[in-house]
């Protein structure tokens, strides 16, 4: 089924929880809004269609293990002449594993952007910060992800966190910046995005992905010739 | 810690070792309430990997005293009613033993590095010291080590011992007397040449030799990240039952995986590569057509030799090793055959042996030409994507947790509960516990086997190949009648468990005796020590080590049920690894347990398919090949006479 994809990008989704990693995603991969969503256990993933700079995109996305497909292409001129190929994007939600701290290790593995949220009415949320900053660095393979720092919730009244200090901590660690709200669809589709154009404009970041490719396991078999038994099946 | 844990659920699990990971996976999939616990700072328990920094703060926690910083906890005596009894757990993991470590590389201190701690339990300690001041003048064991090293290792011409001593050292040398009812010894060798850098040339320059790049200590600890370092060395058979279980589960969408590329054989002094698949035979160069012809017509008989029960019926009783000296077979093929394909021990019996060659001549071609598949980042990602699996369907984890004891209700005789280091009842209707936390008292009456490990860096592959980038396992026959067989496998980079320029191998045999006695003469007969002149030795010239790394741990995988004493029967106990190539024994213990606690409950089925939940935008499936051929051929127009690789040509 991925057989005309170039590449996988994965991207993390992380931050404390209730900040509204989920309903970011679905805002934008569903463009729906749901407050009881943290009873979505075991919901897998969806597929939609966007645009992004006017080229089609295609999405499936996976709820709470979010992946998204994405087979889409931006402007040739991005390129630079560089082949332009379909790809597959990831987005990795935390299963709820950050609760208490529990990522796995495993779930940073090659991923190539993140996008860090936290609640603008809840400071606690932003001062932690730099706990995942802290955890990225230790478990991330490589050094130039994109990171793009979310905050959300700025539909509600009592905000504890100012615009500005979003920013200046975004502009001190070198990432993105915006803010969203998941209920009212403000800057959810931007930040994704933006993210995403930003990788793709740094093609060291996603094509080195191709030169160690492993062996995906899959109900169909995989094997190369002579199939099972490495030949002695069949007759000498 | 910020969110309070729910004080009820169905399954409380105590370990994240591989079997618990299945089974909390399994648990939380068919609907069960599941809180994951570990008191460790990482996943996998004595199945985990770790980072170079990592497994130096893994080897810092195995020598710790036991009762260190546990004063905090809340005594839990006090919150056990009259009508309940506790059971307490183990204060201490004390199944990694005899660990030894010796450092080849030169200890280079010009561009010190520092790693950054994974098991940040202890970030100040590893900071401190074991990073940033290698372990050039830590010799932290009184015992002579030098003399009973052998002389082919350069222990003797260690000059910096008297060197500065880190204050540490006292401390440990205090914190090992106290130690002695465990009998644990833990000691860190230097045996690095220690040379001072400006000592050294800049460059090594032997330009008439192959290059060999010179690798510093201060390099590894620099690209420390880069290993993903596992504390039990196996294997995915590609028809074995973990793989049908990830595929199964679906949890295979988490990990990824490299095929081995070789299986090597070591005979006469000499590594060689053993041809199994038939391209490989067809294609040696190594075999005559006259041993083609017989290793082809044996493994042919092998995969269905229960028909032809006459073949072999007057050997049933007798070794598989006697058997095959009757079948035409040169020697080299019976070598190839018993220690590489079979890998079996030479007592092992005819129908053992000949089983053993069916399934893995079964398992050849599903993947690639071995048959063995190896994750990416290590074996201990496996136990992880489990884990996720148990998030994912509502299961709570909590690392750096620790369980004091479990209550029993004296009435019922069932476990109902456990209580944590914060003093807080967590109540549950099952309990699953790894056998390591199950205190002495409970272990009386257990017999343990041990498993002994070398974990080495080296600079070159065991056998040099066209490709750099080989993933290879080897089985060195024992040496005398009696021995154990030690299973090595050799990692590149590519497998994303250790740095480039570098391999990382891996040694296991069941234990006889400390596993630096079991396991270095291999190691001196395959690699020599770092050194920064060369010596020429031959050819062709073996690979240098560069860090080794020796532990004995402990082997509860034959341990009965039975002979656990006092448990309720509402409480089942997970063994640790075993010393098996495969992971046959996890899966087959988890889905036994599982079925125990809810018979007749499917075990781990797949997940419901993602693409059948909603469907909506476009009416074409993005995946669709027309969906993609037209679009691909869209940007061919528009981009002209540009070169567009056909998208097949990216195919992995």
């Amino acid at each position: 089924m991925d057989e005309d994809v170039l590449t996988t990008l994965k991207i993390l989704i992380i931050g404390e929880s209730g900040v509204g990693k989920s309903s970011l995603l679905l805002r934008f991969t569903d463009d729906t809004f749901d407050p009881e969503l943290a009873a979505t256990i075991g919901v897998d993933f969806k597929v939609k269609t966007i645009s992004v700079d006017g080229n089609k995109a295609k999405l499936a996305i996976w709820v709470r293990v979010f992946k998204i497909k994405f087979n889409f292409f931006l402007n040739p001129h991005l390129f630079n002449s560089k082949v332009i190929k379909p790809y597959i994007i990831k987005y990795m939600d935390t299963a709820g594993q950050e609760r208490f701290r529990t990522l796995t290790p495993s779930y940073y593995r090659g991923a190539q952007g993140v996008i860090l949220v936290y609640d603008v009415t809840r400071r606690d949320t932003f001062v932690k910060l730099d706990n995942w900053l802290n955890e990225l660095e230790t478990y991330c393979t490589r050094n130039d992800i994109v990171n793009m720092l979310v905050g959300n919730k700025i539909d509600k009244e009592n905000r504890e966190v100012d615009r500005n200090e979003g920013l200046k901590f975004a502009r001190k660690h070198s990432m993105l910046f915006i803010e969203a709200s998941a209920k009212t669809c403000d800057g959810v589709q931007c930040a994704f995005e933006e993210l995403v154009e930003k990788i793709i404009q740094t093609p060291g970041l996603w094509e080195s992905e191709n030169q160690n490719k492993g062996v995906k396991l899959s109900h169909r078999e995989e094997g190369h010739g002579g199939g099972a038994c490495g030949g002695y099946c069949s007759v000498l | 810690m910020a969110d309070s844990l729910p004080t009820e659920f169905d399954v409380i699990i105590i370990g994240t070792g591989l079997p618990e990971s299945i089974l909390a996976a399994a648990c939380s999939r068919s609907g069960q309430r599941v809180l994951h616990v570990d008191s460790r700072s990482y996943y996998g328990g004595n199945w985990a990997s770790f980072t170079f920094s990592g497994l130096l703060s893994w080897l810092k926690e195995c020598e710790q005293d036991s009762e260190a910083g546990d004063k905090s906890t809340v005594a839990w005596q006090n919150l056990i009613q009259d009508t309940e009894e506790a059971i307490a757990l183990r204060r201490k993991d004390d199944s990694i033993q005899h660990v030894e470590v010796f450092c080849y590389a030169s200890k280079d201190t010009g561009d010190s590095a520092e790693e950054i701690d994974v098991l940040q339990k202890n970030p100040s300690l590893v900071a401190s010291s074991t990073l940033t001041k290698p372990l050039d003048s830590a010799c932290l064991s009184e015992e002579t080590h030098s003399d009973s090293t052998s002389p082919e290792m350069p222990a003797k011409d260690t000059p910096q011992h008297d060197g500065e001593i880190l204050p540490e050292v006292t401390d440990r040398e205090e914190t090992q007397v106290k130690e002695t009812d465990c009998g644990e010894k833990t000691c860190i060798h230097t045996v690095s040449d220690g040379a001072k850098d400006e000592n050294k040339p800049v460059v090594e320059d032997n330009s008439g030799q192959p290059k060999r790049n010179r690798i510093t200590y201060s390099q590894i600890v620099k690209e420390g990240r880069r290993f993903n370092i596992d504390l039990v060395s196996k294997l995915l058979y590609s028809q074995g039952s973990l793989i049908d279980l990830l595929i199964k589960s679906n949890v295979s969408r988490y990990a990824e995986f490299k095929n081995v590329t070789r299986i090597l054989a070591f005979r006469e002094g000499k590594v060689e590569q053993v041809p199994c698949s038939r391209a490989d035979v067809f294609n040696s160069k190594e075999l005559t057509m006259v041993e083609k012809r017989m290793l082809m017509k044996f493994l042919t008989f092998c995969l269905d030799y229960e028909q032809h029960p006459g073949e072999y019926q007057d050997f049933t009783q007798r070794p598989f090793s006697e058997y095959l000296k009757t079948q035409k077979l040169t020697p080299n093929l019976q070598h190839f055959i018993l220690h590489s394909i079979a890998m079996t021990e030479p007592s092992c019996l005819t129908v053992d042996g000949l089983k053993a060659t069916k399934h893995f001549l079964q398992c050849l071609g599903r993947y690639g030409n071995t048959p063995f598949l190896f994750p990416l980042y290590g074996q201990g990602e496996i136990p992880q994507c489990f884990c996720r699996m148990c998030a994912v369907f509502g299961g709570i984890y909590c690392l750096r947790h620790r369980v004091q004891c479990l209550v029993v209700d004296k009435e019922s005789g069932r476990c109902e509960a456990v209580i944590d280091h914060f003093g807080q009842r967590i109540s549950a209707k099952f309990f699953i516990v790894e056998d390591s936390y199950l205190s002495e008292d409970t272990c009386a009456g257990v017999q343990y086997g041990q498993i002994s490990r070398a974990v080495l860096i080296t600079d070159q592959s065991v056998l040099k190949a066209d490709s750099d980038q080989q993933i290879s396992m080897l089985t060195v026959p024992p040496a005398e009648p009696g021995a154990r067989a030690v299973r090595v496998a050799e990692l590149c980079s590519s497998t994303m468990t250790c740095m480039k320029d570098t391999y990382l191998v891996h040694l296991t045999c069941s234990s006889a005796s400390t596993a630096r006695e079991d396991l270095e003469p291999v190691v001196q007969k395959l690699f020599t020590p770092y050194a920064e002149t060369e010596i020429d030795e031959g050819d062709p010239p073996k690979p240098r080590l560069l860090w080794a790394l020796y532990f004995n741990m402990r082997d509860s995988s034959g341990v009965s049920r039975s002979s656990y004493h006092g448990l309720p029967s509402n409480v089942y106990v997970c063994s640790g690894p075993d010393c098996g190539l495969g992971n046959e024994h996890a899966v087959k213990l988890a889905e036994t347990l599982f079925q125990q606690i809810f018979p007749g409950e499917d075990f781990c089925p797949p997940p419901p398919n993602p693409e059948d939940i909603i469907f909506d935008g476009d009416d074409k499936q993005p995946e669709a090949p027309g969906t993609n051929t037209l679009i691909v051929a869209k940007l061919e127009a528009s981009e002209g006479s540009q070169n567009l690789d056909s998208p097949g040509q990216h195919l992995q």
